[in-house]
């Protein structure tokens, strides 16, 4: 796995900029979105998931149909199990003993939860990034090439680890202090060394846990920038508690409510337009959530 | 008028009488202790040192030289500037404790290990782990080939060939191990040069290390090399001084190295903090000025019992002859002995209890029964050590292993604990994300949870090692003698130690003589060991934290 095929360098915004980033509204993020290529190829499935920590329900018959290269977003109200959700397709959930996964969920159409299946090397091809900036404590260098390392990953890690701080929009800043510690950046910088490290092993999927909720607006609409071009090379699934940035930067919407329930799935304008049940038209509109 | 008097009278007063009693009383259990026990330290202290038998103008000398220069450079950097007060302290401790550890690193290459066993150990485990790491850097082997290479280069290393297999193969031996290889060696350098490649190098490694840490390369390769250049000429040089090059060589390679490359990269990572550096040079300067002006203006000094005699011989009848050496080189090698058994066991046992167990009702008896057996009186594990080890293994009793053996386990439960709280403060947050990159178990552990917890984990053993070295009990149930006249050869021979030597001078050779000097002196010699592996122990979990 060389991890440089391919790869291109960032969108047209200087996502250092701050004043750019800060412009980005709602309509230039659906205009971007349009521009690109459709692809209607189905990267992760779900059928009939059921989550339980010992016996309490998390996640109810959750079924859908995550597509290729697109930004969905998991929106919904605190506990309603959408971080849950994510962290069964690299079934990070795994590593909770009281966690119990029924149902199929496919990525790529292989059903991960086979029996066959090393959940280490399926967390290989699926990149993670967490709510808090969680940035070893080494340097920036070594935590960008910390997943080619671990995957043992032969030859000079170099070029990828400065394509990738490229491509997290990280480059320029971080260019001159690379053998000092991921831990003297700031929180947005550390976010994005975060999402550097996990797209330097080049994975198929990456899933992000409400990557900017710890973030100062700023750095949250670089982060929102990011995720963007990301989705050019990436399937992008981000869970958010923030329904402007769902309507921002998502092709798709998952809606979950209390309950663990999935009542709303589809395009981002459409379930922003004409949500289909009142429950969803309160939860977007803000009546409650 | 009337608001006036209404903001005056309207809130009244709450009383607070009990709460300032409790407070007073929270503040008086707090002192108690803390002076009940300087108090002591003083009084031992002064037994031993007796400061009041020199001459006043040896006090008013060195009030002058040192304590003056000291107090005004300390002051004047403590209201200043903090950091290079730091440094200065970070200085004279690093002096030291470097000191304390070259004296005990000292008796061990004078007296139990000679230069050229040294050096044959050193080699034969060397040679193939050198060999090892550059076949895995060359070629792309499987772990599993490598295992098998390494196990055969360290059996040849070890024992030549075909070695303890010469009774299957019927050959004599073939092939030398490197260790006998070099002992044949007829003609050797001499002993210091031999410490000097064996030794002084990778200390030197270890300190190039920490230099680049606050310089880059090429200056901290220069530093450490004039250090090697200075180690080399102290050897060379010591001989004039009256000091055998030997120790000469070991005072250097731990003193004079580390400190001086501590100086150098601080003078030159750190110049606002440079002016720091003179409190050390008051210190220094300050005793050695009074030391000759002492000598020249012909006062006496105190006639302190804690001296180079007491220090270098043994046990005499005669109380004014006797000395703690045996019972100091027992004591490190107890350590030594405790620390390579109770490290890997605790740590491990902590790694696996904190990273890899299951929550399951097992764990949970073992959790209960590892704080219940850091309480169990030590004396209970000198009886189960002289059960086990000498009734049950026909070991020899009162020997080196044994004691370490016993000692090891008294503290297992205390390194155990210590170093799952320190693994325990590994955020979550990090395990998940070396989980979340594809990272197996092993690799999450190796490469996250002990960079991150390893000063925690040192910190909590030297604190146990701590514990260990003032255990009398179970040395004295295991059967150790209470007075040795020499050090211990090697690891099956006779040991005494530092506690059990002060015992059987405050209760086999109970004079006056004897317990009020000799005892005093030993508690001395003893405490200060002590706060020393403390005072290192706080500094590591003040740097890395």
């Amino acid at each position: 796995m060389s991890g440089d095929d391919g790869r291109t360098d960032g969108g047209t915004v200087d996502p250092t900029d701050d004043d750019l980033a800060i412009q980005t509204d709602v309509s230039a993020s659906v205009q971007s979105r349009d521009q690109r290529v459709a692809s209607t190829e189905t990267v992760v499935r779900a059928e009939n998931v059921n989550v339980f920590y010992n016996d309490a329900q998390a996640l109810n018959d959750i079924s859908l149909e995550i597509p290729e290269n697109r930004v969905t977003a998991m929106i919904g109200p605190s506990g309603c199990g959408k971080s849950t959700f994510l962290r069964c397709i690299n079934r990070m959930n795994d590593l909770i003993a009281a966690a119990r996964v029924e149902g199929n969920l496919f990525l790529r159409n292989k059903n991960v939860y086979d029996d066959d299946v090393d959940p280490v090397a399926l967390r290989r091809r699926v990149g993670m990034v967490f709510q808090t900036p969680n940035p070893f404590p080494k340097s920036i260098y070594e935590n960008v090439a910390y997943g080619l390392e671990i995957q043992g990953v032969d030859g000079d890690y170099d070029e990828i680890v400065e394509e990738s701080l490229r491509r997290a929009a990280l480059w320029d800043e971080v260019k001159d202090q690379l053998h000092e510690s991921g831990l003297d950046l700031s929180g947005g910088q550390q976010q994005r060394l975060c999402i550097a490290r996990a797209i330097a092993p080049d994975p198929e999927v990456i899933l992000m846990d409400e990557p900017a909720s710890a973030l100062d607006p700023v750095a949250t609409s670089k982060i929102e920038d990011l995720i963007a071009d990301l989705a050019e090379e990436y399937t992008v699934i981000i869970v958010t508690h923030n329904m402007q940035q769902a309507a921002r930067i998502s092709d798709k919407t998952a809606v979950f409510l209390t309950g663990g329930e999935l009542v709303e799935f589809g395009d981002t304008d459409e379930v922003f337009k004409n949500p289909s049940s009142d429950r969803v038209e309160d939860y977007i509109t803000g009546k409650f959530g | 008028m009337a608001t006036e008097d209404r903001t005056i009278d309207g809130f009244g007063q709450v009383s607070r009488t009990v709460g300032t009693v409790f407070r007073y009383l929270l503040l008086a259990a707090t002192l108690i202790g803390i002076v009940a026990l300087v108090i002591l330290l003083l009084f031992v202290a002064n037994d031993a040192i007796q400061p009041l038998t020199a001459d006043p103008g040896w006090h008013l000398t060195f009030f002058a030289t040192l304590v003056v220069p000291t107090l005004a450079v300390g002051g004047y950097l403590a209201s200043r500037n903090q950091s290079a007060a730091a440094v200065g302290v970070g200085t004279i401790g690093l002096a030291v404790v470097t000191t304390m550890f070259a004296g005990g690193l000292s008796l061990i290459f004078v007296d139990i290990v000679d230069s050229i066993t040294w050096a044959a150990a050193v080699l034969t485990l060397a040679v193939p782990t050198a060999a090892v790491v550059a076949i895995a850097r060359v070629s792309n082997r499987s772990p599993l080939e490598l295992l098998a290479v390494a196990v055969i280069l360290y059996y040849v290393s070890l024992f030549g060939v075909p070695g303890p297999l010469r009774s299957v193969v019927g050959t004599g031996q073939l092939l030398p191990g490197v260790g006998s290889a070099v002992a044949s060696i007829p003609v050797l350098p001499v002993d210091w040069m031999l410490l000097f490649a064996t030794f002084t190098l990778p200390v030197a490694v270890v300190v190039r290390y920490y230099a680049r840490q606050l310089v880059d390369d090429r200056t901290a390769t220069a530093i450490v090399a004039v250090g090697l250049v200075a180690v080399a000429i102290a050897a060379t040089a010591a001989p004039t001084a009256g000091i055998t090059p030997v120790p000469a060589t070991v005072l250097a390679s731990v003193v004079l190295l580390p400190t001086m490359t501590y100086v150098t990269t601080t003078a030159l990572s750190r110049p606002h903090d440079r002016v720091g550096l003179a409190l050390p040079g008051a210190v220094f300067g300050g005793s050695l000025l009074g030391a000759v002006a002492v000598r020249t203006l012909g006062y006496a000094g105190p006639q302190a019992w804690v001296d180079w005699q007491f220090l270098t011989s043994a046990h005499s009848r005669n109380a004014i002859d006797a000395g703690l050496y045996p019972a100091i080189g027992g004591s490190i090698l107890l350590m030594l002995t405790v620390a390579v058994l109770s490290f890997p066991l605790g740590v491990g046992a902590a790694i696996y209890l904190e990273e890899y167990a299951p929550d399951n009702k097992l764990t949970r008896l073992i959790d209960v029964n590892i704080s219940n057996l850091a309480g169990v009186p030590s004396v209970v594990y000198g009886l189960l050590g002289l059960g086990v080890f000498v009734r049950y293994f026909g070991q020899p009793s009162g020997t080196v292993l044994v004691g370490g053996a016993t000692l090891a386990l008294l503290i297992l439960p205390i390194v155990i604990i210590s170093s799952r709280e320190a693994i325990r403060s590994v955020p979550n947050e990090l395990r998940q994300a070396s989980y979340g990159m594809g990272a197996t178990r092993w690799q999450t552990v190796k490469n996250v949870i002990l960079p991150r917890s390893f000063s925690g984990v040192l910190t909590g053993t030297i604190l146990a090692l701590g514990r260990a070295i003032g255990e009398t009990a179970p040395l004295i149930m295991i059967g150790a003698p209470d007075v040795l006249f020499s050090l211990p050869a090697d690891l099956s021979s006779k040991v005494s130690a530092m506690p059990l030597q002060v015992f059987a001078w405050s209760s086999l050779y109970a004079t006056p003589e004897f317990y009020q000097r000799a005892v005093p002196a030993g508690v001395v010699v003893l405490v200060s060991v002590l706060l020393s592996m403390n005072s290192v122990a706080i500094v590591l979990r003040n740097k890395f934290e």
